[in-house]
């Protein structure tokens, strides 16, 4: 029996009977392969001189040319404006976004009162729900030079002597972006330290109480180790995603909305350099090429990152 | 808890911990309450300054505005169609699929598995994507909304987690009379899943709502152009216009700016009504995402 088992016909027989649970999941493959492995196929036109008129069979014919287009990217004299500019708001947000919701979920684990409590969560939530594009009007609205509610009430206060255009300033962009994204992702992510932190058990802070623990010794020796897992595991997760913006996931987003004319030197990253040559300009081959420098960097990331999280707790995303 | 009687530590904690709270609270809601205000706030009158908690020259004129310009309605009636309609197929094909792949009798599951898994982290990127969207004839299309979002491979990682914890005896009995997987899927497995189809069609119908970069990449057509894209080339039409300083846009920004407001408002209102409700929902759907039991 358990010989017949490897022959082919007894394969067949076998996905036959499950043919249906088959089909449910080769309409996902298919799918997939139009997809996402098609246009994985196609980033060879990065290495090609391709034209966008000689569609699918264009990919496989154009001739390659010997990388012309990394050649002219990295000697862009952009090139290293993006490259700073990519990977120091991504780190900038990581740094940002990381700490804050565990300072959140412990503070919000100190509330004793229920409902301050469950409205503190439910307001938090609110900003990961809603798009970029709000959140650039909403900055429109309150960080603008002139009628800005920000400088207007900074100046009232005596804070802020002469408005500051913190849409248009080079200078602003960073810290601008980071705060940004850490008053949208904060209170999400908050969530999974928060549920971890219900599963520590309740006897520890008793005990640590008769023990003459206060609550901040408290916090420190019992809530912050009790969430530890969940902390490593949201930092795998958000190393993996670096180069995208970490938590927030919205560098592409950030830099899009909220580049312009004015601050371009340190708010334009590769991605949105790659998308203003391809589809603005139409020069995709060359976008492509650009494109695929971003993502190496980024799976190198998440290579790097996996290891040392499987270093540091014996397990990894994969 | 007991009553016990508070040290001065707990007094700090609490003044610390309400204080910063108080804070967040308010910088995160304010910005949506101010918007509120404007949206009910005459335009010429909003831009003297000044108008924080109340709107000063009451009017409904915003949203008058709003819904009798034919752009934003269309835009409106796009960002519902794509809402109602891409959610619906991401929650039909992403369970469906997931389900198939949370079988433990599939074969080639390893391998399937992985196809998913790596397009997760890997893709070709914008260009070739658009090269393939523009062979299928996608460009320009409605259908570029709805049909490239139907899978979202995140929910499928969830899914399988979700649908693996169905217990087999479950399963088990209405195979053995016979039932076809597709009506086990939906009168069995469907009814027990309600967490995960929750918080899936709530991402999947926030994500189509909020959705612009779609189309910015790959639409031309104006009347194909999301609720969401609008505003973005609004604001930035009428912050182009303020950098000038023209005349003519002082004269015109003011109902710029409250019009903006009013499409603010009205694109926030399904999202306050909805996620509060939903929250223990996807409270437990991002606990199976991302924590491994």
């Amino acid at each position: 029996m358990s010989t017949e088992l490897h022959k082919s016909g007894n394969l067949l027989r076998r996905l036959l009977r499950q043919k249906e649970i088959q089909i449910f999941v080769l309409l996902g493959v298919v799918f997939l392969l139009i997809f996402n492995y098609m246009p994985l196929m196609g980033v060879v036109i990065a290495f090609k001189d391709y034209s966008i008129t000689s569609g699918i069979p264009g990919i496989f014919k154009a001739p390659f040319n010997n990388f012309a287009h990394f050649k002219e990217f990295f000697s862009d004299r952009r090139f290293m404006d993006l490259l700073r500019n990519t990977v120091c708001l991504s780190v900038l947000k990581l740094i940002c976004t990381f700490p804050a919701p565990i300072i959140l979920a412990i503070l919000i684990n100190e509330v004793r009162n229920k409902a301050f409590k469950r409205i503190v969560q439910t307001v938090s939530y609110l900003p990961n729900f809603i798009s970029w594009v709000l959140v650039l009007n909403l900055a429109t609205f309150f960080f603008s030079e002139n009628k800005g509610v920000f400088n207007e009430i900074f100046m009232g206060l005596g804070l802020l002597k002469q408005p500051v255009n913190w849409l248009t300033s080079p200078g602003a962009f960073y810290g601008f972006s980071s705060a940004l994204a850490v008053w949208k992702t904060m209170g999400w992510w908050a969530i999974i330290y928060l549920a971890s932190i219900t599963s520590i058990d309740p006897a520890l802070y008793e005990a640590a109480g008769i023990d003459g623990a206060g609550r901040i010794q408290k916090i420190l020796h019992i809530t912050f180790p009790g969430i530890k897992g969940a902390i490593i595991t949201v930092l795998i997760l958000s190393i993996g995603g670096l180069l995208g913006g970490g938590m927030g996931g919205a560098n592409f987003e950030q830099s899009y909305l909220f580049g312009n004319v004015m601050n371009n030197s340190t708010s334009e990253i590769i991605q949105t350099h790659a998308f203003k040559l391809g589809l603005a300009e139409g020069r995709f081959a060359y976008a492509t090429a650009v494109d695929l420098c971003q993502s190496c960097i980024s799976i190198l990331l998440i290579l790097v990152s996996n290891k040392a999280a499987k270093m540091i707790s014996g397990d990894g995303i994969f | 808890m007991n009553k016990v009687k508070k040290t001065s530590e707990d007094w700090i904690v609490d003044i610390v911990t309400w204080g910063i709270l108080l804070i967040i609270l308010f910088i995160t809601l304010y910005p949506f309450y101010y918007i509120l205000v404007a949206s009910f706030n005459d335009g010429n009158d909003l831009t003297r300054g000044g108008v924080y908690f109340w709107p000063r020259k009451f009017t409904l004129d915003n949203y008058m505005l709003f819904f009798g310009k034919q752009s934003w309605i269309n835009s409106l009636w796009v960002s519902i169609f794509r809402t109602v309609v891409g959610s619906a197929l991401t929650l039909v094909f992403t369970s469906l699929i997931s389900y198939g792949l949370s079988r433990p009798e599939l074969i080639f599951k390893k391998f399937y598995r992985f196809l998913f898994i790596f397009s997760m982290y890997v893709s070709g990127g914008l260009i070739p994507y658009y090269v393939m969207l523009r062979n299928l004839h996608l460009l320009n299309k409605i259908w570029v909304y709805v049909i490239p979002t139907m899978l979202n491979l995140f929910f499928v990682l969830v899914g399988i987690s979700f649908f693996e914890s169905i217990p087999a005896s479950l399963l088990e009995s209405a195979r053995l009379d016979g039932a076809a997987e597709i009506v086990i899927f939906i009168r069995i497995v469907l009814p027990v899943s309600v967490p995960f189809l929750a918080t899936l069609a709530l991402f999947a119908a926030v994500g189509q709502w909020n959705a612009w970069l779609d189309s910015a990449y790959y639409v031309n057509a104006d009347h194909l152009r999301t609720l969401a894209y609008r505003m973005m080339s609004e604001i930035n039409r009428a912050a182009g216009a303020a950098s000038n300083q023209n005349v003519d846009t002082l004269v015109t920004s003011p109902t710029v700016m409250t019009t903006m407001a009013t499409a603010m408002c009205v694109s926030m209102l399904p999202i306050i009504c909805v996620y509060p409700f939903l929250q223990r929902y996807f409270v437990q759907g991002i606990m199976i995402g991302s924590v491994k039991e």
